[in-house]
């Protein structure tokens, strides 16, 4: 890949520092910039594992009974909350440390999130050794939930520099790998309990210790390979366009300034409703499939349905991030929202008629749909707020995966719920919640739609 | 050397990838089995 370097990279590389300082990492005049997708991966992949830490639940029940619960083994509700720990972390770490992030540069920043994730996992292992449930949520919970959204955001406004011609497919790429991580993590957390089974321990406790050290290693071999684009740096043969976009800036905004303009919270706003619709159907894919075709689905389908979602949502992350870079982010979201509305539409029709094949094909584009709002989003950022503080800016947008976390499955559970206890037959009672979802996400058509440029007077005074 | 370095690292990302997706590609498959 041919760069075009300013004299500027030479002074900036000569300035010494340590391993992991910012100054250090500005890459070489050889160096390719499609290396940065592939260290963005390389700690997406690893904290993607959390879609996977029930593969962890019941094992965790069985700590002391082995084959079955004892009496004092943790109860299945009390490890169930880990989980939800380290996705609250995640948001509230994104959202804390994301100007830390831009300052520190992607190098440290992937380092400590290897450090806190890695270091979770073992942190977690002693609490399993000790059998202290505290230990395991501060370890896992806290301390990986942490290192969860600083690895999250630590890539981001990286690759946003290196792909100004295709920031979508870029943080895409990247953030594809959040969603394929589960598919990695879950074969092998239950390949690393069965090697370290023995008569006297299910294993948990040696999965843990292996995987923390497995995914330190290889999110540190992304830290490594991480390079910032020498100042003044653009692809070779790439102009800005003269005539930009409407909604694309070449100016920057603060993030103190970002998150008071109301561009900021229709995006929030956009976000939120996206993912609301997508992740509470994510969680109860698997008992939704088997009720609303009672008898034709068995449980081991119903898991090869739910694997087959995960694929979509990785895959639908690189490819309408991709296709947000040819046909805009804004109208990507509304190809989102329509195509949204009418897939969750169709839902109980599809279900009344008995199509499981269509019934499966909608839910995949939903889901896909649900990945690509996760991807497109840093591009959406950009364009809207420039690159100075992207990462930083996307840390804050994070708050609204994790109040989607919580509105999703309360909305789709709780809802199914009163349907069942007022009586409406199991294989219905998800009309009602499809139709919540189709009216969630015209909320989010609406926010879309009022995405404005952000006003002059919001940028940054120093656009160098 | 930096060719080298940017294959290793693809391959050290891809191999691990390409593994989980056709794991779960496999049981997927059974949906439709």
């Amino acid at each position: 890949m041919s760069t075009t370097h300013p004299a500027g990279s030479a002074a900036a590389n000569a300035i010494s520092g340590g391993f992991l300082d910012k100054s250090r990492t500005v890459a070489p005049h050889d160096y390719n910039r499609f290396t940065v997708p592939a260290a963005a991966l390389a700690v997406h992949l690893c904290i993607g594992q959390v879609y996977a830490f029930s593969t962890y639940n019941l094992p965790l029940t069985k700590l002391i009974g082995l084959t079955q619960s004892a009496s004092d083994d943790w109860s299945l509700v009390a490890i169930g909350w880990i989980f939800s720990t380290a996705i609250l972390f995640l948001g509230l770490s994104a959202a804390l440390f994301g100007r830390w992030v831009e300052s520190a540069g992607p190098r440290k920043a992937m380092f400590v999130a290897a450090a806190c994730f890695g270091g979770g996992f073992l942190v977690g292992a002693v609490g399993i050794y000790l059998h202290q449930l505290w230990i395991l949520f501060l370890g896992y919970g806290v301390l990986g939930g942490c290192g969860l959204g600083i690895g999250y955001i630590s890539p981001v406004s990286t690759l946003i520099k290196w792909f100004p011609d295709r920031p979508g497919m870029a943080t895409g790429m990247a953030i594809m790998g959040f969603g394929g991580g589960a598919m990695i993590a879950a074969p092998l957390s239950i390949f690393l309990m069965d090697h370290f089974k023995t008569s006297t321990d299910n294993g948990v406790l040696g999965a843990f210790v292996a995987m923390g050290v497995l995914y330190f290693l290889f999110m540190s071999i992304g830290a490594i390979s991480v390079r910032i684009p020498p100042t003044g740096w653009k692809p070779a043969g790439w102009n800005p366009s003269a005539h930009p976009k409407k909604l694309v800036t070449h100016a920057h905004v603060h993030v103190d300034v970002a998150w008071k303009t109301r561009q900021f919270w229709f995006l929030w706003g956009i976000l939120c409703m996206n993912v609301t619709a997508g992740i509470g159907v994510l969680g109860q894919a698997s008992p939704m499939i088997q009720e609303i075709f009672t008898g034709r689905v068995s449980p081991a389908s119903a898991a090869s349905f739910v694997g087959l979602l995960s694929l979509f949502n990785m895959g639908g992350r690189f490819f309408w991030a991709s296709v947000s870079d040819y046909i805009g982010r804004r109208n990507t979201y509304f190809v989102f929202f329509l195509l949204g509305i009418a897939l969750y539409a169709s839902v109980p029709t599809l279900g009344s008629l008995g199509t499981i094949p269509w019934f499966v094909i909608a839910f995949g584009v939903i889901l896909s749909m649900y990945g690509g709002g996760f991807a497109t989003i840093p591009a959406y950022l950009r364009d809207l707020f420039g690159t100075m503080h992207v990462g930083a800016i996307h840390g804050r947008l994070l708050t609204a995966w994790a109040a989607a976390g919580v509105l999703g499955p309360v909305l789709v559970n709780y809802i199914r719920k009163f349907q069942i206890d007022s009586g409406v037959p199991k294989a219905q009672a998800y009309s009602v919640t499809m139709y919540i979802m189709c009216a969630l996400l015209l909320i989010g058509f609406i926010c879309n739609l009022l995405v404005k440029p952000v006003d002059a007077q919001h940028h940054h005074a120093d656009n160098s | 050397m930096a060719k080298l370095k940017f294959y290793v690292l693809w391959l050290i990302v891809g191999v691990p990838l390409v593994w989980g997706v056709s794991k779960t590609l496999q049981s997927a498959l059974k949906l439709f089995q």
